[in-house]
């Protein structure tokens, strides 16, 4: 990217905002931007829901198509979870196959909810063997406003508890609610400043350093977590994160249970 | 056009299955400034179609070889989103894309001042969320409010619409039965104000006659959704709409 001297300057003044416990926008450290969540948004997808998370807005849409089961699990379905930075969502995203970022923003959904078992997969068998339902579920970012992880884990997890196998339409039974037991939730962490805050803006993104996310399940166990972007962090800064975490996994995972049957 | 014949698209009374008159549109929902990234966004719904748009620019054009001396490149991409249809589409251009990409901005360009900004690169991301017929024009009605949105000067807008022929007879805006198992579509990219056609394609089986209703059809539908396009526009510059 051709636009270091504006991160330099950015740096500086997030800096000098860090000495007194300020952020760029005006919210305390581990405050949280408004967020809108719409589910069952759009009409030809079998779950979906539509994230506004301050200035990011993400749709995730749910998709179905019959498989031939893995040879280890015969009878199980299966998950795929995909995303795309496409160029629509920020002047600097370019056309072309999908960058490291996007397959890394893809991968760590996939593991907070694969690894959750919120899925019940033996649910998503229909003839043992040779035919099981694939869930696919992509995550579509229309503007990248900062905290895509956050923003897009929350529209995967809606609208995959929002989603219907579509048995009918492929003539295999009757339609029936996707069974999802669990709601993993993740929420992301920036150096900004020297200091970690939680729901880095676009400018914090821009003159921050690392980023570390935790996706927690209902009952608090980690379910995911991965440390990105260049920076280092220590155990008591990680203890104290997790605490946050906690706190808003909770008003997050209460605000899907009110959108959603 | 395929299977025609043989599906009754029209009902006794003259009506069509979704109850519309063979000259009314299916509702139409515009917005603008949707996007906060984007340097001009619109949202349009379409019947059933959804489409997000989101313009950037103009910038510096990369790479130079695609730079004009003269005027400015409109850089188009249609795409629809893998949850758009009821199959799921695997992410990634096709050849249908890139052919609508291409037209849609030829279209963009005859409509956009491009002649005030040489050398540089404008441009227009189609998103399809929802598709059900007809995406191409809701990309064309949505892509001119992006630009305005985006202060990018203009000619006038331009609305997409479309219609085709059922049962021997001319509709106005097919949906997706009527475009599955019509005699004929014809997608249209009209400028109202100045009465031009800056996007037109045709496929099917349709007279001389047949072709000047479906033209007179699309100039009334064109006409009625540019008043939605202005009113969406004046809705985010009375500080209605986000942001």
């Amino acid at each position: 990217m051709s636009t270091q001297t504006v991160p330099q300057l950015l740096r500086q003044q997030l800096a000098i905002l860090a000495e007194s416990d300020q952020r760029i926008d005006g919210r305390g450290r581990w405050e949280m931007r408004d967020i809108d969540l719409e589910v069952g948004c759009l009409y030809n997808a079998e779950g979906s829901a539509k994230v506004t998370w301050g200035d990011t807005v993400i749709y995730a849409g749910v998709k179905f198509e019959i498989r031939t089961p893995y040879d280890d699990r015969p009878a199980q379905g299966s998950l795929m979870c995909g995303s795309e930075l496409r160029p629509v969502a920020h002047r600097k995203y370019d056309p072309g196959p999908p960058s490291p970022e996007s397959i890394e923003l893809g991968r760590v959904v996939d593991r907070g909810i694969r690894e959750s078992g919120c899925i019940d997969m033996a649910n998503l068998c229909i003839v043992p063997g040779e035919k099981v339902w694939m869930v696919v579920l992509d995550i579509h970012v229309l503007s990248d406003g900062g905290n895509l992880f956050d923003a897009a884990g929350l529209a995967a997890i809606a609208a995959l508890r929002n989603a219907t196998v579509p048995a009918a339409r492929f003539d295999v039974g009757e339609d029936y609610q996707l069974p999802v037991s669990l709601t993993p939730i993740m929420t992301t962490f920036t150096r900004v400043g020297g200091r970690l805050v939680y729901d880095a803006n676009e400018e914090e993104e821009l003159g921050g350093d690392e980023r570390v996310s935790v996706t927690l399940g209902d009952t608090g166990a980690m379910h995911s977590m991965q440390k990105g972007l260049k920076g280092t962090f220590t155990p008591p800064e990680l203890a104290e994160i997790l605490d946050v975490a906690a706190e808003h996994c909770k008003n997050l995972r209460e605000l899907v249970d009110s959108k959603v049957n | 056009m395929g299977g025609y014949g043989d599906v009754k698209l029209l009902n006794d009374d003259g009506t069509r299955l979704d109850g519309r008159a063979i000259d009314e549109m299916r509702p139409v929902e515009i917005r603008a400034g949707v996007l906060p990234a984007a340097d001009g966004s619109a949202y349009v719904k379409h019947g059933l179609n959804e489409a997000i748009v989101a313009v950037y620019g103009p910038m510096e054009a990369h790479p130079r070889r695609i730079q004009l001396q003269d005027q400015a490149v409109l850089d188009v991409r249609y795409n629809m989103a893998p949850f758009s249809t009821s199959d799921r589409i695997r992410p990634g251009f096709n050849r249908r894309s890139r052919e609508i990409s291409k037209v849609t901005a030829e279209a963009l360009a005859s409509v956009v001042l491009v002649e005030r900004y040489p050398r540089s690169k404008i441009r227009v991301e189609i998103e399809i969320l929802s598709a059900e017929a007809g995406t191409r024009c809701v990309g064309i009605t949505a892509a001119a409010v992006a630009l305005a949105d985006a202060g990018i000067p203009m000619r006038d807008l331009i609305v997409g619409v479309a219609a085709g022929k059922v049962e021997d007879t001319v509709v106005l805006d097919l949906d997706k039965a009527e475009d599955n198992y019509g005699q004929a579509d014809l997608p249209m990219g009209i400028m109202p104000a100045t009465g031009e056609i800056a996007f037109m394609q045709m496929d099917g089986d349709l007279s001389m006659d047949e072709l000047n209703t479906a033209i007179e059809y699309c100039f009334k539908g064109a006409a009625d959704i540019y008043e939605l396009q202005k009113a969406a526009l004046k809705d985010r510059y009375d500080g209605g709409v986000s942001q």
